[in-house]
């Protein structure tokens, strides 16, 4: 039987509103990914610069290194955005968010929300491959085009990857559309959680599947599905929210939890998560995004706060 | 090659067509039956915001190709839903019977904001002899991919030796011209397989040399075996002024194959050309062929991408083969 997770929350690791000299990074620090070097870690986060004119963002995504031995001390920050936005009429024209990477080899390969602007709904997302042999300084793109796309089951909004390789296999975890909400003429997508398998990471053999069951409403959205290996068993934190009216305290993200053992079938059980929102502060409204890192004989939780990480992401410890 | 025009065969603007449509009768495609020859093809009508929404319409014709028997009074097959793939048009669509199914791949249409349009292929099915289609799930059946970023489409299914072959196009660049209000487009034209027409692989490669120069953009190509040998038939155009200049627009272009893996293309062969005057004389697109009473014919459009209907050809003896 799985222990209930308890969380202890250390405070708020990095706020990007406090970064200076980086017009490309004005606020919003989302979905942390972590990659660990033996003097420190390197999290990647997606970051916006002011909108333009009309309102309108695109979304880089950089890192910040923190001390190993104090994950409090950020020691390093990227000094340009590890992925060019796509050319004209690209998947990813206006948008790389998020990104999760993963080690290759010598290698480090990123998969990442490539964002588009459509006239109807005010965008779509499909799924991006890069690869960096600079130690996750910089990437470049397998090909111009995505390397997880459309298809019959999964309509639109292919986003939020999670790259695993477990026994050898690639998983990507990600979000698929499912209907566009028309919401007044202000359309809003509904989304849950999916998976993929390969045995390259390039050529993807899809379960089209909803493998994370909805608790609030038919039209629940979910997102960032954090898989891990712990005793013997597959643990992933995700988060989800209502469908409309989601950008306030009430409706917005929380965090859920969901176990497995074969990474096929999983089961929802949100009161074992073990983390909610504060009284007061940076995340007393919502909680999201989170990813779960695993380093000296600890495990950590980053996750972002309100207003879905506008102003940066914090961390927690797991209790024994 | 060398084809005999038969003329004009079908004029939109002369009849009620069905979702209010009121012109344009482009890419038509066939399903022969028994006793008569269903051609589809789509037609437009004008969106709230007076931008064009494509529609699949059919008209069934006796197989002499003299009479018009019928013209499709009902919706074929419905756009897709908000935020679809096909939310905005569905333009061509490539019938095809398979044992004693009909399906169709369809090309979606869907608006974007930096440049007009994205496309994708969808997969559908009939139970009811080609009068409707039913899809294939919301999403296409097949779509962009690493190395084929954008503008796939224009999908030409058939079965040869129980592989499904697809020919199709996908889009190489957007980019913006002197003189062009919005970006222009480049798109090739490629080849796919499955053994369920349903999963495909590909290797994303351009399967049809550039003739005018490496901006030419290829379209809708069609295929035809008769004998042993493979004849591709499709529309060739510069990227920018084809709209307005009759020497920059599209004509038809030719290819041949005897395995399906290498194409040689020799247009001088396509045997068809503009017209000196008349529906035909500054454009020709579109171009399908298929058999029908041991007859080899050609559908094809016009000036104007279509506006004014499409026209029939049929295949000369004595071809060189």
């Amino acid at each position: 039987m799985i222990e209930m997770f308890k969380w202890k929350k250390l405070g708020r690791v990095f706020n990007p509103q406090e970064v200076k000299g980086k017009n490309w990074i004005h606020e919003f620090a989302q979905a942390p990914s972590a990659l660990i070097f033996d003097k420190f870690i390197r999290v990647y986060f997606s970051c916006r610069p002011l909108p333009d004119t009309n309102g309108q963002y695109v979304s880089y995504s950089a890192y910040i290194d923190l001390n190993r031995e104090n994950l409090f001390d950020i020691i390093n920050i990227a000094e340009q955005p590890i992925l060019k936005l796509g050319d004209l009429g690209a998947f990813d024209e206006f948008g790389t968010y998020p990104v999760s990477v993963i080690r290759n080899g010598d290698a480090i390969m990123a998969y990442y929300g490539g964002w588009t602007r459509c006239e109807s709904v005010p965008f779509n997302v499909a799924i991006g491959a890069a690869i960096s042999n600079d130690n996750g300084q910089t990437f470049n793109k397998l090909g111009p085009g995505p390397v997880l796309s459309y298809s019959p089951d999964e309509p639109f909004i292919l986003s939020g990857p999670k790259i695993r390789k477990y026994n050898g296999r690639w998983y990507l975890f990600y979000i698929a559309g499912k209907r566009w909400l028309d919401n007044n003429d202000k359309p809003e997508p509904v989304y849950q959680i999916r998976m993929a398998e390969s045995k390259d990471g390039l050529n993807w053999t899809k379960h089209n599947k909803d493998i994370i069951n909805t608790k609030l409403e038919e039209n629940e959205c979910q997102a960032s599905p954090d898989v891990f290996f712990h005793n013997n068993r597959y643990h992933m934190f995700f988060c989800y929210r209502y469908s409309i009216n989601y950008r306030g305290k009430e409706k917005g993200y929380r965090l859920g939890y969901a176990y497995s053992d074969d990474l096929i079938d999983w089961v929802r059980d949100d009161s074992k998560a073990g983390i909610d929102i504060s009284e007061e502060g940076w995340d007393s409204e919502m909680i999201s995004y989170p990813h779960v890192l695993e380093l000296d004989n600890k495990i950590y939780l980053f996750y972002l706060g309100n207003h879905v990480g506008r102003y940066g992401f914090g961390l927690a410890q797991l209790q024994e | 090659m060398k084809w005999k025009k038969l003329g004009r065969i079908f004029d939109p603007t002369r009849h009620n067509l069905s979702n209010g449509c009121i012109e344009f009768a482009q890419s038509p495609q066939t399903l022969v039956f028994d006793d008569f020859v269903r051609i589809y093809f789509s037609t437009r009508k004008k969106d709230t915001n007076g931008k064009f929404l494509s529609h699949i319409s059919f008209i069934d014709m006796d197989k002499n190709f003299e009479k018009i028997i019928r013209i499709s009074a009902n919706t074929v097959i419905e756009l897709g839903d908000l935020g679809s793939f096909d939310e905005h048009g569905i333009f061509p669509i490539n019938p095809l019977k398979v044992g004693d199914k009909i399906v169709a791949y369809t090309c979606g249409w869907s608006r974007r904001v930096s440049v007009p349009v994205e496309t994708s292929t969808g997969l559908s099915t009939s139970d009811d002899n080609g009068s409707t289609f039913k899809k294939f799930g919301s999403g296409p059946v097949f779509s962009s991919c690493l190395d084929e970023p954008f503008l796939v489409g224009d999908s030409f299914v058939r079965i040869f030796d129980n592989t499904y072959h697809m020919w199709y196009i996908f889009g190489v660049r957007w980019a913006n011209y002197p003189n062009e209000e919005s970006p222009a487009r480049v798109y090739k034209i490629a080849h796919a397989t499955s053994n369920d027409g349903i999963l495909w692989e590909r290797d994303s490669k351009q399967i049809i040399s550039d003739k005018l120069n490496a901006d030419e953009c290829q379209a809708l190509p069609s295929v035809i075996k008769i004998k042993d040998k493979y004849h591709m038939f499709f529309c060739y155009r510069q990227a920018t002024g084809f709209r307005k200049d009759h020497n920059r627009g599209y004509r038809i272009g030719y290819a041949w194959s005897l395995d399906l893996d290498k194409w040689t293309r020799d247009d001088n062969n396509a045997g068809i050309d503009v017209s000196e005057n008349g529906w035909d004389s500054a454009m020709l697109c579109y171009p399908h062929v298929f058999h029908c009473n041991d007859k080899v014919y050609l559908l094809y459009n016009g000036n104007e991408f279509g506006r004014f209907g499409f026209g029939l050809a049929v295949l000369q003896d004595g071809y060189n083969d």
